[in-house]
């Protein structure tokens, strides 16, 4: 079961360099044909800088930094256990190609809650705050994994 | 391309243009494993999710979410999209076709901002919930 020991325990930092070509697979596998991820110039036309990175774009550095994983095994959850129960995110600007993004993850809550079926889980919200190279804020994300038992 | 889309012209109660998905199947989970990281084996690997218990890969909620931020950003320019969360409510199997859909359920001014706030669900063929969500966008006015 979580470590409930460890709620507000902050992680160190994760840091990710946003390439264009990592923004067109995303929306590739999504099968997204909005061409402002794919075309640099329908991007500029409608207002951006350049091709900006598609809504869920952050959970791509939380992946592949094992930003995720590192904060399971830190409070000692059982992985194949592991429900994704909630994702939300707060944007405060653009991500483009060439940005770098560092993340900042804090877990904000370790609870235990039983559900409607009697069966007990605990839930850990999860809060990451994301910079730029200019370390201006980008945006917020909430996590809520759940842990079966 | 999403076009112009201004505060005044939105009532609450307002639909969002709904976006058909799929049918999804096992290699576009492949990709999803590859592009986003999320390498979970129970989303790509059938004798896997067999083991704990599955009949076969189930996608990452992850994409799901990612229609969603598709069918939103079809309807209003990202740059306008300020929150979007969403609670996963089902598992999602491949062959199924999932539709997004959402409304609007309050409009408000906010700190020199117009701002909208919409529902939104991702459900598949049967009419099976696989997420509720919200999201919030900034928009221009006349």
């Amino acid at each position: 079961m979580a470590d409930k020991s460890k709620a507000g325990m902050e992680f160190p930092p994760i840091s990710w360099e946003v390439e264009r070509g990592k923004i067109g697979e995303l929306v590739r596998a999504i099968q997204d044909d909005n061409p402002i991820y794919l075309d640099k110039e329908a991007a500029i036309a409608e207002g951006y800088k350049d091709s900006p990175a598609p809504p869920t774009f952050l959970t791509v550095p939380m992946m592949f930094n094992s930003g995720l994983a590192s904060v399971l095994s830190e409070l000692k959850i059982n992985f194949a256990m592991v429900l994704h129960g909630e994702e939300e995110y707060e944007y405060y600007q653009e991500i483009y190609p060439g940005d770098v993004i560092t993340g900042k993850p804090k877990v904000t809550d370790v609870f235990e809650k039983t559900s409607k079926s009697g069966r007990t889980m605990d839930m850990i919200t999860l809060e990451v705050e994301y910079t730029n190279q200019r370390d201006e804020k980008i945006a917020k994300a909430r996590t809520l994994i759940v842990e079966r038992k | 391309m999403a076009k112009e889309i201004y505060f005044d012209d939105i009532e609450i109660g307002s639909e969002m243009p709904v976006l058909n998905k799929g049918p999804l199947n096992k290699l576009q989970f492949v990709m999803y494993a590859g592009a986003s990281g999320d390498f979970n084996p129970l989303h790509v690997l059938d004798e896997f999710a067999k083991s704990v218990g599955m009949e076969e890969v189930i996608s990452h909620g992850m994409l799901v979410m990612g229609f969603v931020g598709q069918a939103v950003t079809a309807w209003m320019p990202k740059k306008y999209l300020k929150k979007l969360g969403v609670r996963f409510v089902g598992m999602t199997k491949p062959n199924s076709t999932i539709t997004i859909a959402g409304k609007v359920v309050d409009k408000r001014n906010e700190n020199g901002e117009s701002i909208i706030s919409c529902e939104v669900s991702a459900k598949d063929e049967q009419g099976d919930i696989k997420i509720t969500g919200h999201f919030e966008a900034s928009l221009p006015t006349r």
